[in-house]
């Protein structure tokens, strides 16, 4: 244990790399993570359907309808992503910031995630999906923009997949308005996911929608070598081969951007949730 | 001194109403007061019995666990033109909250709905 983690209990559960660039315990508020939007011009109806409704986060006490309050992790309130309830709606939060040195740097979280409790049964394959992707770009004399997603598909239709996937391929680029200025593309759609070359992973559901249970996940990315390195699930390690991710020619005004989002998909007619508390990214700043 | 924590959700961007309508749920245990503002960004109103102009009413409604819902008892004509702004404020509302109502046809309202949270 570093002296940093004994000075605070509350990051003895998580494994720094020497700076923390944030740690965010939501019962200080929202702290930072705002609602994702696509990109507009004079209306919000030129933007990119896809990115018209993402949801605001909330902060959340985890209250059921059977048994009250849970409270999150660690105190009473946790950053919550909910999705319409249609099937395929996304909720989508990020969180931007900006980088002053390539180095390592690592996400660590522990989230939770479950169907809305509206119907008395498992309800275990609900939720399509949640994940967690980064939206970096070099800074001086950029080259790249580039995008490690990681996510966990828990089930599509009636089938139980329980597998992580990367993406390596974002959909093409759309001018949005009349002003050559602003461009979009949509990179959370159902297509060019790739399974990660390693075992399904059951994780912990606890048989009924109320019942909740906290995971790790922790995932590295190099922006030096523009690596997209490994990530851990509880007891779940990947360290083999640099894991996909999407690459694009470096943009006009987005140099050292390190942004960090968090997103859940819903499998059916039914509002898809994904709890977070907390998060800490650390690097080698 | 400690400042008091607020929020702002956009419950509702870009949403056309017509009929029956229910903003999606917002968690909000943490706060103590708030305020719904809803602005029409475009509006088709009807013309009333008296010669004024509606778009219909909201309603606040409480939950105590996001599925089940309740009147609160305050109401809010929605806006009849575009880029006007309705509200109302509420207190003392537990868990989670929306607004719900009716646009009389063939009156309908694309909304931007915030709701705006404090301690």
């Amino acid at each position: 244990m570093t002296n940093l983690q004994a000075m605070d209990p509350r990051l003895s559960r998580f494994d720094p790399l020497e700076r923390v660039f944030f740690y965010d315990d939501f019962d200080e508020g929202i702290r930072g993570w705002s609602e994702l939007i696509g990109n507009y011009e004079h209306t919000l109806d030129s933007m990119l359907p896809e990115y018209s409704d993402m949801r605001p986060p909330m902060l959340s006490n985890l209250t059921m309808w059977d048994t009250g309050t849970a409270g999150s992790m660690e105190g009473s309130y946790a950053l919550k992503l909910a999705t319409r309830a249609r099937v395929g709606s996304l909720a989508t939060s990020i969180k931007r910031q900006t980088f002053r040195k390539r180095g390592q740097i690592q996400l660590e979280c522990y989230f939770t995630f479950k169907p809305e409790a509206s119907e008395l049964r498992l309800s275990l394959d609900d939720v399509r999906a949640f994940g967690v992707l980064f939206d970096l770009q070099d800074g001086m004399n950029p080259e790249f923009r580039w995008m490690p997603h990681l996510r966990y598909l828990n089930a599509v239709d009636d089938e139980m997949i329980n597998r992580w996937q990367v993406k390596g391929q974002t959909r093409p680029f759309h001018d949005i308005g009349d002003s050559g200025e602003t461009v979009s593309h949509f990179h959370l759609g159902p297509e060019n996911w790739d399974f990660v070359d390693c075992p399904a992973q059951t994780l912990c559901y606890n048989e009924i929608a109320t019942k909740m249970n906290w995971h790790y996940l922790k995932v590295n990315v190099d922006l030096t070598e523009r690596r997209f390195i490994g990530f851990q699930c509880n007891d779940l390690v990947y360290s083999g081969e640099a894991l996909k991710h999407i690459s694009i020619p470096a943009m006009p005004n987005l140099n050292c951007m390190l942004n960090t989002a968090f997103w859940v998909e819903t499998n059916r007619d039914k509002r898809a949730f994904l709890y977070v508390d907390s998060v800490l990214l650390s690097g080698e700043f | 001194m400690a400042v008091r924590r607020s929020y702002t959700a956009i419950v509702e961007r870009d949403v056309l109403w017509e009929g029956e309508f229910a903003s999606e749920p917002y968690e909000a245990a943490w706060a103590s007061e708030a305020i719904f503002f809803v602005r029409a960004l475009n509006a088709l109103a009807i013309t009333t019995g008296d010669g004024g102009l509606e778009t219909g009413t909201a309603r606040v409604q409480l939950s105590a666990d996001g599925i089940h819902w309740v009147d609160e008892g305050t109401e809010i004509d929605l806006p009849v033109s575009r880029d006007e702004v309705t509200f109302c404020r509420v207190r003392h509302f537990g868990g989670w909250l929306r607004i719900t109502g009716n646009v009389p046809s063939p009156a309908e309202i694309r909304v931007l709905v915030s709701l705006a949270l404090k301690e």
